[in-house]
């Protein structure tokens, strides 16, 4: 489990598929945990 | 020759790197944050845990400046050499198809193998790896062998990860890309057992040629 903060949540699919993801071998969910 | 092995924080083969390539030219490190290699005829990305492998094996160093430039030198067809988390780092980068996954075993692996060339040659070379296990999807698996981008396969019976059609080492389709998880840098001295590695080495000179 990776733990971000982000400024802008709407970037982070992105963010994910670009750089924390391998998409040939992972998959990813996103998950909110604050009220942000 | 003149080599530039890539040196990352948390590499740890840059120095066997160094001497092999000596062995057929000129050879120097190269800091990951340099952005310029146009004084190289070719690039080793040498094995490690380059940036403690974190998130994946390669993930991080794929961002380096130095790979910037990497990218560009291959584009040109520039030999590029990637070893064991070179390899990873090369298809964390899209430079080569496919992944490495944590071994089938799930356990640190280290010893001698023995490695088929694409010319039927055989060479005795050591891996040392925990994320050695070569996975593409069964389409690009095709694709690869299609286009003769297997260079070495581990020979039967020896694959030591589980990889997918025992390939050990493949080549971008334009040939001048090179990864391969055993460590041909480990095998240039007799007194280590074996020179086989050379090979690896000679025919990336072959490739510049």
């Amino acid at each position: 489990m990776v733990e971000l903060e982000a400024d802008d949540p709407g970037q982070l699919p992105a963010l994910c598929e670009k750089l924390l993801a391998n998409p040939l071998i992972e998959d990813f969910e996103i998950e909110s945990v604050d009220g942000a | 020759m003149r080599w530039g092995v890539l040196q990352f924080p948390g590499s740890c083969d840059e120095r066997d790197a160094l001497h092999a390539c000596s062995l057929i030219g000129e050879a120097r490190l190269v800091w990951h944050e340099q952005r310029d290699l146009d004084g190289f005829d070719a690039i080793v990305i040498p094995g490690g845990f380059s940036y403690g492998d974190y998130l994946r094996a390669g993930a991080i160093a794929r961002f380096s400046p130095a790979m910037e430039a990497v990218a560009e030198l291959a584009a040109d067809g520039r030999p590029v050499l990637g070893i064991c988390n070179g390899f990873q780092v090369l298809c964390e980068a899209n430079l080569l198809p496919g992944a490495l996954l944590r071994n089938e075993s799930l356990r640190f692996i280290c010893r001698q193998v023995e490695l088929v060339a694409a010319d039927d040659e055989r060479l005795s070379i050591p891996v040392k790896h925990g994320e050695g296990r070569y996975y593409a999807p069964e389409e690009m698996l095709d694709a690869i062998e299609a286009n003769g981008q297997v260079a070495y396969r581990y020979a039967p019976g020896q694959n030591p990860n589980g990889s997918a059609r025992d390939i050990a080492g493949l080549t971008n389709e334009a040939g001048n890309v090179l990864g391969l998880m055993p460590h041909p840098e480990h095998a240039v001295d007799a007194m280590t057992g074996s020179t086989d590695g050379l090979a690896v080495f000679e025919r990336m000179v072959a490739v510049a040629a």
